[in-house]
């Protein structure tokens, strides 16, 4: 069961896990009481762990530390997230009825194309993937071979099993698979883009991306979708038309005030994305995130890169400020 | 020519001297503006003032002049600068107005909407100078409009930079192909290895002076010695200090965040009322935090490779750290006139 009580609004499930967690996870535990929280009156009182905690200690609810983890991919030397997965069925399950929740699976071939992503052993991204291409009783999902074009004689086929493709990649993955031949995709196909639009080499805005992703696989900028998630969370956000990103029913999102993340900001003002995901229920289900966003209508929210906090130090010249 | 030149630096020597006298009624009635409309603290204040008292008295001026080989030949006569000044200390756009009207050079300043009355009657003083360069200043960016300066000088952020380049495009600030001079220092490193009163003393005004704010005020100390050793000692003297300087800004909320975080993680701190000293190596990008990290030169090398550009000064007590420059810690907040900001030369 992914959510322990379905009957239950949101507001409910995440109280008894914010009681859960902050009596069985020492270091939700220890955050909580330093802030001097301990009943809260709403949801926003909930306080929410910076997420590089999961870099800087062991994030979990329970005792025992499992064997299965995801670590986010890095250069060596270089500090990674490690989020330690106690039930992995709860994982399985968020990301198929997470995706059921906005497509019907049953139609898609899952392919994914993912260089770079293969040489972490523990990406969460890849064992999401696999969880869908082994769902896929057709056969035909799968991850595609790093360095080869699209082959038309598999498209065929996915063509003549009667179903969609669905294609999953991070924005350069897909931008270089489209420099390797340009396929003639089926134009009902989705196009899952899953976020690595800056990289430390190069760098591209979402509309560009998608624009060029349009452009380059001959669809409709409407079949251009994109995935909001990381190691970090056992949930993820879509977006099945332009920027914004709806969550699953167990996730929610917030906008915090950076200079006091305990502030909920209004719709339309940005600030650091927070998210509250009750699949993290055997680690920490509120989470602050290093992103910036802003939330609009229906709870959706639009992603506007990394939080920069260099302005708040040093010398600095600011254009509306001084 | 060359014997106009040197009125000329005399003439700036002179004002700037006329100034800082204590009886100068244009600098007090600054003073108390500042401090009545709570921008910067008397303190603060005072010991700015002291310390470019000092500087100018010693004869840094034509000192500096004579560093930047300024003379009838070689100046910035006829070039305009426009200097965008930020306004998070008292008069930190001292250097750049005063090195820019040194130079020759037409001074166009936008003054910091938190700083505008202490630097504004620096520039009424010059005014008075009858020097031959122009000298223009005002808080309104408009004011500056098609100047089409031949440079421009302002310290940003890549963030920032981005707003102030739209914003001098718009009015036609500076000329399509004139210069860009940008600061993007944010901080200060110490290496500590000694424990006397003078260097804590000295460490103290490095880190807590204008409640750490400013790129050569001390944001991470590498040390031999852990912090949880110094921690009490430590504490003595920074109260002492706050004492006699209060600290002027309060932090944000954040901080309190920031240490229930380094509870959360159980990571070595010390909450100081309105600053956090915590034991790691991250970029300080918080205010009013202090970053303690055990280490030896290495370590310093270290952290400076990693930071780049954001690191303005490694500071010592003394011994020097091969391949790298150094300056001395009390020299922090007292910085010679010609200090350079992101190590380049103002003039």
């Amino acid at each position: 069961m992914i959510v322990p009580f379905s009957k239950d609004s949101f507001w409910k499930k995440a109280l008894w896990v914010f009681n859960w967690q902050k009596k069985n996870n020492p270091v939700y535990s220890r955050f909580c009481e330093a802030l001097g929280i301990d009943n809260i009156q709403s949801i926003e009182d909930i306080p929410l762990l910076p997420i590089q905690a999961f870099k800087d200690t062991k994030v979990i609810t329970g005792e025992k530390l499992p064997d299965l983890y995801f670590e986010s991919s890095g250069t060596s030397g270089m500090q990674r997230s490690r989020h330690y997965v106690t039930d992995p069925e709860i994982y399985q399950q968020s990301i198929i009825e997470g995706m059921n929740h906005f497509y019907n699976l049953d139609e898609f071939v899952i392919w994914a194309y993912t260089p770079g992503y293969h040489s972490n052993p523990h990406s969460s991204l890849i064992w999401m993937l696999n969880t869908l291409i082994e769902r896929d009783e057709s056969g035909l999902s799968k991850f595609l071979e790093i360095g080869k074009p699209i082959n038309q004689h598999e498209l065929k086929k996915i063509k003549q099993s009667g179903k969609r493709l669905m294609l999953f990649g991070a924005a350069f993955g897909l931008l270089d698979l489209l420099e390797l031949g340009n396929p003639e995709i089926p134009n009902d196909s989705i196009i899952m883009e899953t976020g690595g639009m800056k990289t430390f080499k190069r760098e591209i805005s979402k509309e560009k991306l998608h624009q060029q992703l349009a452009d380059g696989f001959r669809l409709p900028k409407q079949n251009i979708h994109s995935e909001y998630g990381m190691t970090e969370l056992l949930s993820q956000a879509y977006s099945l038309q332009g920027e914004w990103f709806e969550c699953v029913p167990w996730m929610q999102v917030s906008i915090r005030n950076p200079e006091n993340p305990m502030e909920v900001l209004p719709k339309g003002e940005e600030g650091l994305i927070g998210v509250i995901d009750l699949a993290n229920i055997h680690s920490c289900s509120f989470i602050l995130t290093g992103d910036k966003g802003i939330l609009g209508d229906e709870g959706k929210f639009k992603v506007l890169g990394r939080w920069n906090p260099q302005n708040l130090r040093g010398c600095n010249f600011l254009i509306d400020q001084d | 020519m060359i014997n106009d030149f040197q009125q000329h630096i005399i003439k700036v020597e002179n004002a700037a001297k006329a100034w800082l006298q204590p009886d100068n009624l244009k600098l007090k009635e600054a003073i108390d503006k500042t401090v009545h409309e709570g921008l910067f603290s008397f303190e603060d204040i005072k010991f700015q003032i002291r310390a470019l008292k000092q500087n100018i008295d010693s004869g840094q001026i034509a000192e500096w002049a004579k560093r930047a080989g300024l003379s009838g030949l070689k100046n910035s006569i006829g070039k305009k600068v426009l200097c965008l000044h930020a306004g998070n200390l008292p008069l930190v756009g001292f250097q750049d107005a005063l090195g820019t009207i040194l130079s020759g050079a037409d001074y166009y300043g936008k003054l910091s909407k938190k700083d505008p009355h202490l630097l504004s009657s620096f520039l009424e003083q010059l005014k008075e100078a009858d020097l031959e360069n122009e000298i223009s200043y005002s808080i309104e960016l408009k004011t500056f409009t098609n100047l089409e300066a031949d440079k421009l000088l302002f310290a940003g952020s890549e963030s920032s930079i981005k707003s102030v380049r739209k914003a001098i495009d718009q009015i036609q600030g500076v000329k399509p192909d004139g210069e860009w001079v940008i600061r993007k220092a944010k901080f200060s490193i110490a290496y500590i290895d000694s424990e006397e009163p003078r260097v804590i003393e000295d460490l103290v005004e490095a880190v807590f002076r204008y409640g750490g704010r400013g790129c050569r005020s001390v944001a991470i100390v590498v040390s031999p010695t852990r912090f949880s050793k110094l921690k009490c000692h430590f504490q003595d003297y920074v109260e002492a200090f706050w004492l006699k300087n209060p600290q002027h800004k309060k932090p944000k909320e954040i901080l309190a965040y920031q240490f229930a975080y380094n509870k959360a993680i159980e990571r070595e701190q010390a909450w100081m009322n309105d600053f956090l000293i915590q034991e790691t190596e991250e970029l300080p990008e918080l205010d009013f935090t202090l970053h303690w990290v055990e280490g030896d030169h290495q370590k310093v090398k270290e952290l400076k490779k990693k930071y780049g550009n954001a690191v303005q000064t490694v500071y010592t007590t003394g011994k020097k750290i091969e391949e790298i420059e150094t300056e001395f810690l009390s020299m922090a907040q007292r910085p010679s006139l010609w200090w350079k900001p992101d190590g380049v030369s103002i003039i």
